[in-house]
Parts: structure tokens; C-alpha cells; sequence
């Protein structure tokens, strides 16, 4: 056990030692880390969130439901959604939306409320049904569709109240239980009735609104991209690892070692600690740095650890692979290289997963990256360590069985013989 | 003239002494360009909130309800199984969960018995929205019910049914109005869509194309400093003093051999963006060749420049990966540059990728011609002539 703990930490010593394996080590993903937060405007406080979608409100009808809207848009609920402005013109709403300045603009018609709801004495007439208009931004089609789904909202609850009225007040009439010279007062009445009720009540299917009890977390876009870049060049790490049980091989360096009272099995398993140690001691530096230099919040640490651990087994695990198939040190660099990137594309760590094509998304399974990034996200989002279990079985199953087939095939090249 | 093209000629065979280098050349970067164009986002995907949706019920009106959510455009519902949402709410993957539990269905509307299930995650503006285009879904769900339901009650409030046969048929009646009164319920929204500019000129494929050719011969180019440390460490270098070859006979072979290579990767893949993507990268071939041949003499003098200050191949190597991806990525070849943020649009400008992007996309997405990519092509060309001069002026042979 102490030779194999002495063989990897020597293995580690000599990687840190070589300042070009340092380049690809810590110093690219770190520096992918930092341009990617600033082309995110991670560090320049842009927000890529939905939140403050600036809306203007120009309210002509000044009468009841009008009133109603405006104050939707400007009340408590809504206050850290939406950023309204009011404005009296609609000609200047609709030049801001052209200017994008805003993401919408509402234009209330005057005479809108008297359009649903008909005036006192005016119940046997059927009003004119006029229209709010939702002027759109096509540039800020998200903040634009939210607006328009905040109006819908209001007026399908209007329009819910107004049939429920009419439907009422039409059936007592038709059964004999009211005049129709008293619909009007028992409309004002109901109309009066529901104007107290909240909203919720009055759905006919109630819906029960449970809040999550953990302590809000808001997404860090860098919590995505660091975890992300580490990844890629974790799986530089492995392979420059294995290309270095293939350079000992060539250099003899390695059937020396077995010239000592030393076992093949303690040589190989200290090269693999050598590596799992490396892959740590990267992924660790980089959290390290990103927390310290970034504010990033990786999220609960012993979560962090265990994952980090395990997304370096099932990397390791790839390593001792490319290194078990290839021939010479060189084949496992140019393929180390080759399957970094492809693991970094595949992975999710140029775009999210959830943008690939589902082919994409099901082959990214065989990677290690796609698995840990998942795990960092749920971290990064307040998840914990129980949270975690599927992708660390993943990463370990996929570890475990790529050492196997490893270890079968440095047996059938007999790797480490004297 | 014969010097410069045994000096080409070795380097290529250095370069491809291992088959694994096709990968580099040709593989991946098509590999790249292909995917990236179909991951990339081209601003017409569905950009609505994520509702994740449990229908334990599988009624007409649960289905009614997923079909309601589906018309809103705020969230976009997908059905999952339980335990799944649940796990995805838990690990907060999902913002909101809406569960439709088993017996939904219209005479629990009717009793007033029915009821969903919707779970939020706490100061989360997206799951405030989508409980908002939830209620709005059952709201015209259920209205017309609701509408019966309430004039059934006002009418037990003003006198009794004499059996319950009467109610029934009360409340049927009811509900025949109210569904023709929301049938025949007039339009109260209208949206007009704004003349807004689309800041953003951006099509996925030509985006990708042009982008990953950068990046994947940039890299290379910049690896001309691994060739010059190879050189220095076996010792190759002094061997030229011996020979009659000046120094810059062999910067000038060296550059020329791994330009004209550039050269032969970047027609391969406007090819590819060519006939496999169809995009119009051969409208101009005149303008095409000057960017191609702008953008390779900058990222080459840059690589020749970067080879004065290295030691080992190694480090060469290293640098030259890590200084071409995190150029293609501020130069905008990853992710359109009009989304970054403004200062750092400006701060970009000094990166040769940033300008041989901006030329590309003037040819193969903005339909440009030699006229409109003469500034990009000056730019390169300034910067080929700055890393030379540092190069030339750096060059030792030992």
C-alpha cells in the first residue's frame, strides 16, 4: 500500500513539475472560465435571468378594469418580474417598443371597461368589444410573451366573471326566479360579491400552490461554465497520465522498477493513483480559484468532494482505457487530445445539453463530463449530496468498468513485464 | 525557391507523420462545425419557461389543460412520470411541477372536489409565471363549469329545487349557456409585433462554419512556434547555420508551408459549408481567397512570434491550444459576438479572431464582397506584419 501511495504521489510531483502539462492543466480551463464569464457578462452584472422586464402601460380607459390592469403590473406580486413605466401617449409607447427600449407596451382603449362590463341602465345592450393592445417587442420575444401571458391572464379572469354573471343572471330570469327588471340589481350585486373574492377562490378547479421549502438559489451562469472547462481538460489530465505508463514502458524505466522488490500489480496500481491524484488536484485548484478569485458558489462542499472524486474515477477510467488500446505515448496524446474535445462538445461544455439534438444528448451519456456537469448543476442550484446519486453511480460504474477492460488488455500486452 | 519548398515539404511530413493528425485536420473540425451548427441557438427555438407536468388523471380534462398550457406563450409544458418530476423538482432542475392527481375529471369540478397540485421553487420569477399560465389554463378549463356551478348556487340562494333531478337539470342547462356565452366571447387582447431591429445577425450554420474553421486553423497556425521549439530542441536549427540558408529563407519556408497548408484545410471545410451545408461561401472567390489567405498569414505570424518566446515543443503545444481557443471564443467564433456585452464587443477587437470572424460573416452571411471585407483583411494583415517583424526580430537558431 505505501509503495503504491509513493509511486502516485511521485507521478503527481513530476506533472506539477512540468510547466507545459500546467498550460492545459489550470491554465487554459482557467482562462476559458474567465473569457466565458465575460462574454456571459458574468462580470460585468448583465443578467440573462427573466426579471425587471421593462413594460409601459399607457391606461386611456382611467376606469375600473383598467385600473385593475395597471395596478397587476404595478403591485407587490409582480414587483421583481416586471419594471413598468406609465405613459399617456401611445404613439411614444409604440416608438420605445420600435426603439427596444422596453419588451412590451399595453394600451388600455379608453371605454374598455364599459366595453365588458355595460353601464347602469344599459344592461340590455351589447357593448361594443374593444380591444387591449399588447405591443410587442420581437427582439425581446421572452419578456414580450410574459407580458402578453400577465394580460391574458387578467382577462380570461374578467371574461370568467362576466359569463359566470350573464350565465346567472339569464337562467333565474328563464326559471321564473328573478324579473328582468331585477337582473340589473342582481348583477350589480354578484358583480359586487366577486369583486371581494380573491382570484384563486373563484376557480372551479382549485389549484394548491406549494413553495419549496429550501432557501432560494439564484443560478450563477459560471457555476455551469467552470465545472464545465475543469471537465474538458480533466480528461487532458488522465491521458497525459496513462501516455506517462507508456513512456516509462518505452524509456524501460518501468520493467526497472520491477527489478525491486515490487509487484506489477503495485506499479500499475501506483501510475493509476498517480493519475486519480493529479485529476483531483486539478479539479480541487480549480474550484479553489474560481471560488476565491470568481465569488462562484460551488455549492455544498461535501457534495463537491465526493463528486469530484467521482467524476475523476470515471475520467481515469477513460484514461487507462486510451492508454490500454494505444501503442506508443504519441497515439495516446493525439487521441487524448482528439477525445478531450469530442468529451467537451458532447459534454456540454461549449453549449448546454439541452440545446443538442436528442442523438446528442443520449450518446453524451458515455462521457464523464455530461454526468459530473449534471451533478455541479444540482449542486450549484442548492441540491446536496443525496441529490447526487445518480450521476456518481454513474461515474463510478463507468470507471469501474472501463479499469476492467483496461486491466485485460495491459495483461494481453503485458505492460509491465521484467 | 527550391529551399522554401524542401523546407515546406519536410514540415508537412513532420506534420503528418501520424495519421492521428487527419483527426485535427479535417475530422473533428467538421465534427465540430456540424454539431455546433445544430446546438447552437438560432433565435426561432421555443424560448418559453420549462413546466414540468404530471397527469396522473389522463382525462379529457386533464388533456384539456396540457393542450391549454401548450397555446401559452410563457411556458412550454412537458409531461414527465412522477418520480421523475419529483427528482427534478427536488435537485431543482425544474423551476415549478404541476401535478394533475387521479380523478380530475368534470363531475369533481362539478362537486367542487378537484384540485392540482403545484409545487414552486421559492423566489423563482419562472415558477411565478408558470403558476400564472397554470391558472389561466384551468381558469378556460373549468369556466364554463364554474359559471354553472355559480348560477346553480344563486339560484338555491333565491329558492329551493323541488328534487335533485331539477337541480341537475338546472345546472345543465346552465352549462349549455355558459359554454355558447365562452364560445361566442369576443377577442379583448390584440398583439401587434413592434419594428424593433434584430440586433443580432446570426444564422447557426454560417455562424459554426466559419467560426470552427478559425478555431481549428488557428490552432495549427499557432503551433508553427511548437515546430520552431522541435526544431531548437533536436538541435536541427544550428544544423541550417552550416548550411548556406539565411534566416529568413527559413522563416520564410516554414510560414509559407504551414500558410499553404492552412490554406488547403480552410478550402476543405468552406467545401463542406459548401455542398454538405449549403451555404454561399463561394459567391465571391476572389474576396474568399483574400480573407482566407489574410486570416492565415496573421494567425502564422503569431505562431512564429510565440515561437521566439517558448522553450519546449511541449509548452508550444500547449500554448498554442490553449491561446487558439480562448481567441476563437472572445473573437466571437464559439457564440455570436453582438450577445456579449458591449465593453467587451470593444475589448475584442484587439484579437485577430474577432476581425477574421467579422470578414467571414460579411461574406458568407451578410453577402459581402471585396469592398466590405478590405478593413477586416488590412486588419489581418496589420497583425501578420507586427507578429513578423517580433518574430524576425526574436529568431535564434539555438
Amino acid at each position: 500500500m505505501l509503495k503504491l501511495f509513493i509511486i502516485g504521489i511521485k507521478d503527481l510531483k513530476i506533472i506539477f513539475r512540468d510547466r507545459a502539462a500546467l498550460i492545459l492543466m489550470l491554465l487554459a480551463p482557467f482562462l476559458l472560465t474567465l473569457g466565458m464569464g465575460l462574454v456571459t457578462g458574468r462580470f460585468s452584472g448583465s443578467s440573462t435571468g427573466i426579471s425587471d422586464i421593462p413594460v409601459i402601460i399607457v391606461n386611456l380607459d382611467k376606469e375600473q378594469l383598467g385600473n385593475a390592469l395597471e395596478e397587476v403590473f404595478t403591485g407587490e406580486e409582480l414587483a421583481g418580474l416586471v419594471e413598468p413605466t406609465l405613459s399617456e401617449s401611445p404613439e411614444a409607447a409604440r416608438k420605445a417598443i420600435d426603439e427596444d427600449t422596453a419588451a412590451a407596451a399595453i394600451i388600455i382603449p379608453a371605454g374598455f371597461t364599459r366595453s365588458v362590463i355595460p353601464q347602469q341602465g344599459a344592461f340590455d345592450e351589447e357593448p361594443e368589444a374593444l380591444k387591449i393592445e399588447v405591443y410587442a417587442n420581437p427582439a425581446r420575444p421572452t419578456g414580450a410573451g410574459i407580458v402578453k401571458s400577465i394580460v391574458d391572464e387578467f382577462i380570461s379572469r374578467i371574461e370568467e366573471g362576466r359569463i359566470s354573471g350573464q350565465t346567472s343572471i339569464v337562467q333565474m330570469i328563464m326559471s321564473g326566479r328573478i324579473s328582468p327588471q331585477e337582473g340589473e340589481q342582481a348583477g350589480m350585486e354578484m358583480a359586487e360579491r366577486l369583486e371581494d373574492s380573491p382570484s384563486s377562490e373563484t376557480l372551479a378547479i382549485k389549484l394548491n400552490t406549494d413553495t419549496n421549502e429550501a432557501e432560494a438559489v439564484e443560478f450563477d451562469v459560471l457555476a455551469y461554465l467552470a465545472p464545465g472547462m475543469a471537465l474538458m481538460f480533466l480528461m487532458f489530465t488522465v491521458t497525459y497520465g496513462g501516455r506517462s505508463i507508456l513512456a516509462e514502458k518505452a524509456q524501460g524505466t518501468l520493467p526497472r522498477l520491477l527489478v525491486s522488490p515490487t509487484q506489477a500489480a503495485q506499479i500499475l496500481g501506483g501510475k493509476v493513483f498517480g493519475i486519480f491524484l493529479t485529476g483531483v488536484a486539478q479539479m480541487l485548484i480549480l474550484i479553489g480559484a474560481t471560488t476565491l478569485l470568481f465569488q462562484l458558489k460551488w455549492g455544498d462542499p461535501l457534495g463537491v468532494l465526493v463528486l469530484v472524486l467521482a467524476a475523476v474515477f470515471g475520467a481515469s477510467g477513460w484514461g487507462m482505457f486510451i492508454t490500454a488500446i494505444a501503442r506508443t505515448p504519441g497515439q495516446v496524446a493525439s487521441v487524448g487530445s482528439a477525445i478531450m474535445l469530442i468529451f467537451g462538445i458532447l459534454g456540454g461544455s461549449f453549449i448546454s445539453l439541452e440545446m443538442m439534438p436528442p442523438v446528442v444528448q443520449m450518446v453524451s451519456k458515455i462521457t464523464p463530463n455530461a454526468w459530473a456537469l449534471d451533478g455541479f448543476t444540482t449542486l450549484a442550484l442548492g441540491g446536496t449530496l443525496p441529490h447526487l446519486s445518480t450521476p456518481i453511480t454513474a461515474l463510478l460504474t463507468m470507471g469501474l468498468i472501463l479499469f476492467v477492460i483496461a486491466v485485460v488488455l495491459f495483461g494481453k500486452k503485458n505492460l509491465v513485464t521484467k | 525557391m527550391k529551399k522554401l519548398f524542401t523546407i515546406a515539404w519536410k514540415d508537412a511530413i513532420i506534420r503528418f507523420a501520424s495519421s492521428s493528425e487527419l483527426l485535427f485536420f479535417i475530422i473533428l473540425p467538421i465534427f465540430f462545425t456540424f454539431l455546433l451548427a445544430g446546438g447552437t441557438p438560432s433565435g426561432n427555438e421555443d424560448t418559453r419557461i420549462r413546466l414540468v407536468v404530471v397527469d396522473q388523471a389522463d382525462t379529457s380534462i386533464s388533456r384539456e389543460i396540457f393542450a391549454e398550457l401548450e397555446k401559452s406563450t410563457a411556458v412550454r409544458p412537458e409531461y414527465f412520470p412522477l418520480e421523475e418530476a419529483e427528482e427534478m423538482f427536488e435537485a431543482r432542475r425544474a423551476s415549478s411541477l404541476l401535478i394533475i392527481p387521479a380523478g380530475l375529471d368534470i363531475a369533481s369540478i362539478q362537486n367542487g372536489t378537484a384540485e392540482l397540485d403545484f409545487r414552486k421553487q421559492p423566489n423563482n420569477l419562472n415558477a411565478t409565471v408558470a403558476e400564472r399560465a397554470v391558472q389561466t389554463a384551468i381558469r378556460r378549463v373549468s369556466s364554463s363549469i364554474g359559471a354553472a356551478n355559480m348560477a346553480l348556487e344563486e339560484a338555491k340562494a333565491r329558492g329551493t329545487f323541488e328534487s335533485r333531478e331539477d337541480e341537475q337539470a338546472y345546472f345543465n342547462e346552465s352549462l349549455e349557456l355558459a359554454q355558447t356565452l365562452q364560445a361566442d366571447a369576443p377577442e379583448r387582447v390584440t398583439v401587434i409585433e413592434g419594428s424593433t431591429p434584430d440586433q443580432v445577425e446570426y444564422d447557426p450554420r454560417a455562424n459554426s462554419s466559419a467560426g470552427q474553421l478559425i478555431t481549428w486553423v488557428f490552432i495549427p497556425l499557432f503551433g508553427i512556434s511548437a515546430l520552431f521549439a522541435y526544431e531548437r530542441q533536436q538541435g536541427t536549427l544550428r544544423r541550417i547555420l552550416t548550411t548556406p540558408t539565411s534566416k529568413a529563407t527559413y522563416l520564410f519556408g516554414t510560414i509559407a508551408g504551414q500558410v499553404f497548408m492552412a490554406l488547403i484545410q480552410m478550402s476543405l471545410l468552406v467545401l463542406f459549408g459548401i455542398f454538405v451545408m449549403g451555404l454561399g461561401w463561394g459567391r465571391d472567390l476572389p474576396a474568399l481567397f483574400v480573407i482566407l489567405l489574410c486570416a492565415a498569414l496573421a494567425a502564422g505570424a503569431i505562431g512564429t512570434a510565440m515561437g521566439t518566446f517558448v522553450k519546449t515543443e511541449s509548452q508550444a503545444s500547449g500554448l498554442s491550444i490553449m491561446a487558439g481557443m480562448v481567441m476563437a471564443l472572445l473573437g466571437g467564433c464559439w457564440y455570436p459576438l453582438e450577445l456579449f456585452p458591449a465593453a467587451v464587443q470593444n475589448i475584442v477587437k484587439i484579437l485577430p479572431t474577432t476581425w477574421a470572424m467579422q470578414g467571414m460573416l460579411d461574406l458568407v452571411l451578410r453577402n459581402g464582397g471585396l469592398v466590405e471585407i478590405l478593413p477586416e483583411a488590412g486588419v489581418l494583415l496589420g497583425f501578420a506584419a507586427l507578429f513578423f517583424g517580433v518574430g524576425v526580430m526574436r529568431f535564434r537558431y539555438e
